[in-house]
């Protein structure tokens, strides 16, 4: 009667890899609207609430990637089989044995499928040899759901969870969709709670989603995807074609596209759990305001952070307390160069990681000595003021922007480009022509840069103002930034640049 | 409940005048007790009261009341 052609509205579900699905897509909206409408439905029936809830998000992964989730669904299976042998009531060399197994197993799936290509080229590479990567599918993903698996198994082993959850709640943590490729990486403890939880939902929480939505939407496919396509990834990928100053640019337009694109991708997903009644750990609290790398590494990617410092770094400082001062910086290490290798498998990750461990050990090392120093020279009332607070976090920005161009680069060769350039061909006059050429890229810089450091309570404002609107008013917030969000996007939508990590 | 020997002993290491620590507070709670010094706090607490933990004993803890009751468990064996 309305002239639908059936098969076209097949193929719409179809994977198409011209058309993913990502959260910014309209044809998401049209379905998570569907989703929303069912789960309301469905309130007083856990099961049917489960059911949609888990098929949706094996959906999305497979509308976003193509294939469907085998080793993530394989990965279920034999950690909550791990997962019962803790919880049986068993001495703890027993405990010990299942969590080693565990551990082994999940790291050695992580190492197989992400790390096989990279510890064959460190062989090669040792030897002189050369080297060609063999083509083995990565499971996307693999990195955030293992972490989680690893989080439901410590939590057990360490009596933070003492509940038998059914292997569907298991499951739905793993692949739940608003966090199955991205994270944030909850802790088992915090998410698997609220599985059981009745379904509720107030306009306060809807307000709450709808505000994350939004501004992760402007973050992500407003101001991300167009400064990495026009100019970090076009500049930074072959540096040797470029003038100092526009690697100067890239390099600058990197750090606040690498926050945007990733917190805006986590804001949009947090948002979504939260329309679903989901609450989702925060993942970023304005990570560039930070005084020290130290603190940095508590507000960005704080799940991840959050996961590192609990289930590895404190445990490893706890072994080697011996060592003192010595202990603590071997942790520091251990723990940031496997945080580098997590993002990715690549000597330019490894030496990402390294750098921040050199920053904090360094950092740790000589706290002593510069706080007698301070006080031998009353310097200790000046570094109490706003004004140094200030310096601190130029100073640690920078530290940080020097490391982020071995994360930016795609190879070591590249690293070594940028910094040549810049002492080579640094010629201050391109300033003004790029001023004048692109100034849409300048004034998205400038606008990324005062999101970056926005006060903190604007933001929390902002939230409450749009929790008090009415339903309605809230609705057409989200539909005008859809709109200017697809409006502004000049080209295909990017999948976030941590997807390949 | 927090004794002023385990509260002293941990303002001492965090070179703090005073702050209330009650069963329930966290570690991140109280200045200057970061991941870092994390280490140096639990050290402190082990000298002050002469016991060894073991380290999942530590990381069992949830918060400063569970640490307190894990130095009580130890003394008192």
């Amino acid at each position: 009667m309305f002239g639908i052609d059936i098969a076209k509205v097949f193929e719409l579900f179809k994977y198409d890899r011209h058309d993913k699905l990502f959260f910014g897509s309209s044809f998401f909206f049209f379905l998570f609207l569907g989703l929303i409408l069912f789960l309301f439905l469905s309130k007083n029936d856990k099961r049917l609430r489960w059911a949609l809830l888990i098929n949706f998000s094996f959906f999305f992964y497979y509308k976003a990637i193509g294939y469907l989730p085998f080793v993530l669904l394989g990965s279920a299976i034999i950690n909550y089989l791990f997962g019962k042998q803790l919880l049986k009531d068993t001495s703890s060399k027993v405990k010990q044995f299942w969590l080693a197994g565990g551990v082994l197993f999940n790291i050695g799936a992580l190492g197989y499928y992400k790390y096989s290509n990279f510890f064959m080229q460190v062989a090669a590479d040792l030897q002189h040899q050369p080297f060609e990567a063999s083509a083995l599918l990565i499971p996307m993903g693999i990195s955030y759901f293992t972490f989680k698996a690893l989080s439901y198994l410590f939590d057990i082993y360490y009596g933070s969870i003492e509940e038998h959850y059914t292997f569907s709640d298991f499951l739905l943590y793993l692949v739940f969709f608003p966090a199955v490729m991205l994270g944030p990486i909850d802790k088992a403890r915090d998410f698997l709670p609220q599985v059981n939880k009745d379904y509720s939902m107030n306009k306060s929480q809807v307000g709450r989603g709808i505000f994350l939505i939004s501004i992760g939407l402007i973050k992500k496919y407003v101001f991300a995807d167009y400064l990495y396509t026009n100019l970090v990834a076009r500049v930074l990928d072959s540096p040797e074609r470029f003038t100092g100053v526009e690697i100067v640019l890239a390099v600058y337009a990197a750090a606040i596209q690498l926050y945007l694109d990733f917190s805006g991708y986590t804001d949009i997903g947090i948002g979504i759990a939260c329309l679903m009644g989901f609450e989702l750990t925060e993942n970023f609290n304005f990570p560039y305001k930070a005084k020290s790398v130290a603190e940095f590494w508590r507000r960005w990617h704080k799940s991840l952070s959050g996961w590192l410092q609990e289930y590895l770094f404190t445990p490893l400082q706890m072994s080697m307390r011996n060592l003192k001062l010595f202990g603590n910086i071997i942790a520091i290490f251990i723990t940031f160069v496997l945080c580098g290798i997590w993002h990715g498998a690549s000597y330019n990750f490894l030496i990402w990681g390294a750098l921040h461990a050199f920053f904090m050990a360094f950092s740790l090392g000589i706290k002593k000595p510069k706080e007698a120093l301070y006080k031998a020279v009353k310097f200790d009332r000046v570094v109490k003021t706003k004004l140094w607070g200030v310096v601190q976090v130029i100073f640690t920005f920078h530290l940080i922007l020097l490391a982020w161009v071995f994360f930016e680069t795609p190879n070591l060769e590249a690293v070594e480009k940028v910094y040549t350039q810049i002492r080579d061909f640094f010629k201050p006059g391109v300033f003004a022509q790029f001023v004048s050429v692109y100034p849409i890229l300048i004034f998205l810089m400038i606008a990324g840069y005062i999101l970056c450091f926005t006060p903190r309570f604007i933001y929390d404002k902002l939230e409450s103002i749009m929790q008090k609107l009415p339903l309605v008013v809230q609705a057409e917030i989200l539909a005008v930034v859809i709109w200017l969000v697809t409006q502004f996007r000049f080209a295909d939508m990017l999948p976030p640049q941590y997807f390949n990590y | 409940m927090i004794s002023d020997r385990f509260k002293q002993a941990v303002l001492k290491e965090l070179k703090l005048d005073d702050f209330d620590i009650k069963d329930e507070t966290l570690a991140n709670q109280v200045p200057g007790w970061d991941s870092l010094n994390h280490i140096n706090v639990i050290v402190a607490i082990e000298k002050e009261f002469k016991v060894r933990f073991k380290s999942i004993e530590v990381l069992k803890c949830k918060n400063l009341g569970d640490l307190q009751k894990l130095v009580d468990s130890k003394i008192s064996k």
